[in-house]
């Protein structure tokens, strides 16, 4: 009527191809066993480096939970830039817990009323694994990057995430800013104008500035750049995934600290307080201490510690972000809009950032 | 002298034949450069870049490839995928050929202004469709209150997903349909409405026939576009894996976790998809003529 | 009844139930939910706090910077798409060779990969690690990938199809009396070109290009990937307000983003303006 022969066998083949496709998904979908009484899902907001720790550690904590109360526990799982994850849970992201990259990504969820419990409280400070910036290079080190000052050479290419969607990036800035500022870096004077030299200096050798940490790394691992600064631990999980590339830890840097929380309205509101609450302290246990420190970061656990110290040499000058009066001083004073970052920023470019 | 003067002509004659010669080849090397340039544009700008796509596909073979897509978060990725772009596809089906309809049989004022807002989502940024949807539905945003009441999750849930697909893929069908329509002679409908037709049976057995290759192409294009969003779902949805996650949110999840196989297989399995619907349109469409 | 009064009470008749009220509210509320509000939306946000902090916004270093940066990548793109489009076009209609259809049918590709993918493999293919990323760098200093040549580059795949579906039909149709007798006027191939066949495709040309150009503005998902995404030098206005928006700059990301669709909707006023002239021209 329509159309005529030739034609309806290629309409046949089209709508085949859409209902195969939809059949494959659909049934693979169906398979899935509906939730039951038993049965409780947890909705887990994370930043991008700690995936493959969490995909060891929830299958544990499933286990552990099944065996305690008898109640099986199903994740969904989400993986993005520190502060998008935390921005996204502020603008109606249901997690029930948040494993950011820095507590003021925490402090904004808590500022919009959303986190009402003192997290702080836990052991470590709320602090459930740390790290330390460090710099990913090129097998072998042919560009001889020992320490920070190797940054600054001439013709070298350097990638760092951007710090307006990356907490990492806003660690790395931090990293090297102290360092300057506490004079480890040759050929800088030990305040905040050398510290600002020293920043502008290696900005100009930036050449990528990617959304997150892990998108950094990975476009390292294409063969992009000569050096990476990024998480210690991002590192560790890129070479244990089989990639070829060298950790080089500065002589300074700064402790990287992790927080979790429990989001309290979205727990009240889904019902899984309990078993939320519980996944939060089964993190500061020794099975997932040792799965963090597994997955390349540095557990805040004594006893864990010791025992994985062959894979973590000390650092010999490490300070944390108290050097900068927490991430409340911080963050404006830095990233905020005159923010140091973007005035050094603007130098590059020879252009004036701020009035 | 006429021994001279036929020998000239010879002469012409050779030198004529010789012109057209020339000419002709000069025509014929002027195509063969222009056709070697375009061929090797489009092989450079389209074909190397899917190439290296497939390669990076069937890197450890083929087996390993359709492996990688073997897995039950890929399912979920493109179920999601399928649903919202076919209910989409429907949504703007029916709405699109009214919103053509209006504006082709119906005058009144503002219809020009009309006429431009609906090419509107083609040149707004994914990013912001999806900032826009967050403003309205976001915790804080200006509907929030309302859909906090009857219960219902918009944002970083499918609603919303759905919403920004929506809105991104609003131009086609109407595109498709107005010249379409503005093309039919409507004597035949007047016809049918003299044999006894109610206005319902004109539009159905008349109208809607003639209508159908803009609405084939309409639907196609809609349907590609939804498969391939990737900005605007990006922000509304938070990509949260088995709820809000698309194939296109699974190949950017895949190529953060390293799992390039499954990125790429999943890209080409995407494209090749789309590419189905697209060919297979223009080639009803060139049967039709 | 006669015929007349049955055509007359015909041209009033609507497939729908409702009457023409009916079926106009029902246009008018699908596009106001799905257009209009989300428009209105981002106006009311970027002008919330007046004009002055508008375009204080608009115009701070970086934002300013990523706006030219999207304005000139845009243009340079559209005019050689626009002159390949046209020329893709001509010898598809024009000329017979070997590959012919499958050269026409991967026309449509673009349209079919998701961004995110073709960014993917500009990367895979044109990187500086890559045999030609790396001998381009070599030789010439330049870089596609992560700089400006690397938008360009993204964008020309992206809109590649525009330009040339728009001359296609309206080649085909071409009457070649004035062709043919422009050649046995004497004219030359370029010449005929020129004078003769393009002048009616100006107008399928100018909105081929006018599309590619708006489809330009807006592009994230493969730019986002490709272009290294520094600010003042290879970061393009769509993923500033990525930034803004992620960094809670709500009337930054706005502000920008309305200068974008502005632009935008501006050109594609435009193309629409001339395609209503030509359709009354030739009435």
């Amino acid at each position: 009527m329509f159309f005529k022969f030739s034609q309806k066998i290629i309409l046949a083949v089209m709508l085949a191809s859409l209902l195969i496709t939809g059949c494959a998904s659909g049934n693979n979908n169906a398979t899935q066993a509906p939730a039951s009484a038993g049965e409780v899902k947890l909705i887990l907001g994370a930043y991008t480096t700690p995936r493959e720790a969490y995909g060891e550690i929830i299958p544990l904590f499933q286990s552990y939970w099944k065996e305690k109360t008898g109640q099986t526990v199903t994740f969904e799982e989400s993986y993005q830039g520190s502060g998008a994850q935390s921005r996204a849970v502020v603008e109606g992201f249901e997690a029930d817990i948040i494993a950011l990259s820095l507590e003021a990504d925490i402090t904004r969820i808590e500022k919009a009323g959303l986190i009402t419990n003192d997290w702080r409280g836990k052991p470590f400070g709320g602090m459930v694994s740390t790290s330390a910036v460090a710099f990913a290079v090129r097998q072998g080190n042919p560009k001889n990057i020992h320490d920070w000052a190797d940054l600054a050479q001439p013709d070298l290419e350097v990638l760092t995430p951007n710090p307006k969607t990356s907490g990492g990036a806003m660690w790395n800035i931090l990293a090297l800013y102290g360092a300057a500022k506490r004079g480890h870096v040759a050929g800088y004077t030990a305040d905040d104008k050398g510290a600002q030299d020293f920043l502008l200096a290696v900005l100009k050798n930036v050449t990528v500035m990617d959304k997150g940490a892990r998108e950094s790394i990975t476009n390292f691992e294409k063969g992009i750049g000569d050096v990476a600064i990024t998480y210690e631990n991002e590192v560790l999980v890129g070479r244990q995934a089989g990639l070829n590339y060298d950790l080089v830890l500065p002589s300074s840097t700064i402790r990287i600290d992790n927080p979790v929380a429990v989001v309290d309205t979205y727990v009240d509101k889904h019902g899984t307080r309990d078993v939320a609450e519980a996944f939060v302290d089964f993190l500061f246990t020794k099975p997932a201490q040792e799965v963090f420190a597994k997955y390349g970061l540095r557990s805040p656990d004594a006893e864990v510690a010791k025992a994985t110290a062959a894979s973590y040499p000390p650092i010999q000058d490490l300070f944390t972000i108290d050097e900068f009066g927490g991430w409340k001083e911080a963050t404006p004073t830095f990233f905020g809009d005159n923010g140091i970052f973007y005035n050094v920023f603007g130098q590059v470019q020879g252009i004036q950032t701020s009035e | 002298m006429s021994v001279s003067s036929s020998s000239r002509t010879t002469q012409i004659q050779i030198q004529n034949s010789f012109v057209e010669w020339r000419d002709r080849n000069k025509a014929k090397l002027g195509k063969w450069i222009l056709i070697t340039v375009v061929v090797a544009y489009v092989a450079f700008l389209i074909v190397t870049p899917i190439t290296a796509l497939a390669f990076g596909a069937f890197e450890k073979g083929i087996r390993a490839s359709i492996a990688s897509l073997n897995d039950p978060a890929v399912f979920k990725a493109f179920w999601n995928t399928l649903w919202i772009s076919l209910l989409v596809v429907i949504v703007h089906a029916i709405f699109g050929t009214v919103v053509a309809w209006v504006f082709v049989r119906h005058r009144f004022p503002g219809r020009n202004l009309i006429n431009g807002l609906v090419d509107m989502p083609f040149a707004v940024s994914p990013v912001v469709a999806g900032y826009m949807l967050l403003l309205l539905f976001g915790r804080n945003g200006i509907l929030a209150p309302i859909i906090d009441a009857l219960g219902i999750q918009v944002a970083f849930a499918m609603p919303g997903m759905v919403m920004a697909t929506l809105f991104v893929t609003l131009p086609f069908m109407i595109r498709e349909l107005i010249p379409v329509l503005e093309a039919f002679n409507t004597q035949q409908e007047k016809a049918a409405a003299t044999l006894g037709a109610n206005s319902w049976q004109t539009f159905w057995r008349v109208t809607f026939p003639a209508l159908r290759w803009g609405m084939i192409y309409g639907v196609t294009l809609t349907f590609a576009r939804a498969l391939g969003e990737f900005g605007a779902v990006l922000v509304i949805g938070g990509g949260v894996q088995g709820r809000t996650e698309t194939a296109t949110l699974f190949i950017y999840r895949a190529l953060d976790e390293r799992q390039y196989v499954g990125a790429y297989s999943a890209a080409l399995a995407l494209g090749l998809f789309s590419l189905i619907l697209v060919m297979g349109s223009d080639w009803l469409r060139r049967k039709e003529h | 009844m006669n015929l007349q009064t049955t055509i007359a009470a015909t041209d009033n008749q609507h497939p729908f139930p409702w009457g023409r009220w009916g079926i106009r509210s029902v246009a008018l509320s699908y596009l106001l939910v799905m257009l209009i509000i989300p428009l209105l939306v981002i106006l009311q946000d970027g002008f919330r706090e007046g004009l002055a902090e508008f375009w204080r916004q608009v115009t701070l270093p970086m934002a300013w910077h990523a706006l030219k940066l999207t304005l000139w990548t845009s243009a340079l793109m559209t005019i050689i798409n626009t002159s390949m489009g046209v020329l893709t076009a001509f010898v598809i209609v024009r000329y017979d060779f070997p590959g012919k259809r499958f050269l026409n049918g991967i026309i449509d590709l673009p349209l079919a990969i998701p961004t995110l993918v073709t960014g993917v493999m500009l990367v895979i293919l044109f990187g500086p690690q890559q045999a030609l990323g790396a001998w381009l760098k070599e030789q010439f200093d330049f870089s596609v990938i992560f700089a400006p040549p690397g938008i360009i580059l993204a964008l020309l795949f992206l809109t590649f199809p525009f330009v040339v579906r728009s001359v296609q039909p309206v080649l085909m149709e071409l009457d070649r009396a004035q062709e043919h007798a422009a050649a046995t006027l004497g004219a030359g191939g370029w010449t005929i070109f020129r004078r003769v066949i393009l002048p009616p495709l100006s107008l399928p040309v100018i909105t081929g290009a006018l599309l590619s150009f708006a489809r330009a503005i807006g592009e994230f998902g493969s730019i986002v990937i490709v272009a290294g995404n520094i600010p003042l030098v290879s970061q393009t206005a769509a993923v500033y307000v990525f930034g803004e928006v992620e960094s809670e700059n709500r009337l930054g990301a706005s502000a920008v983003s309305i200068v974008m669709v502005a632009i935008a909707f501006t050109l594609l006023m435009f193309a629409d303006y001339l395609r209503q002239r030509s359709k009354k021209r030739n009435a």
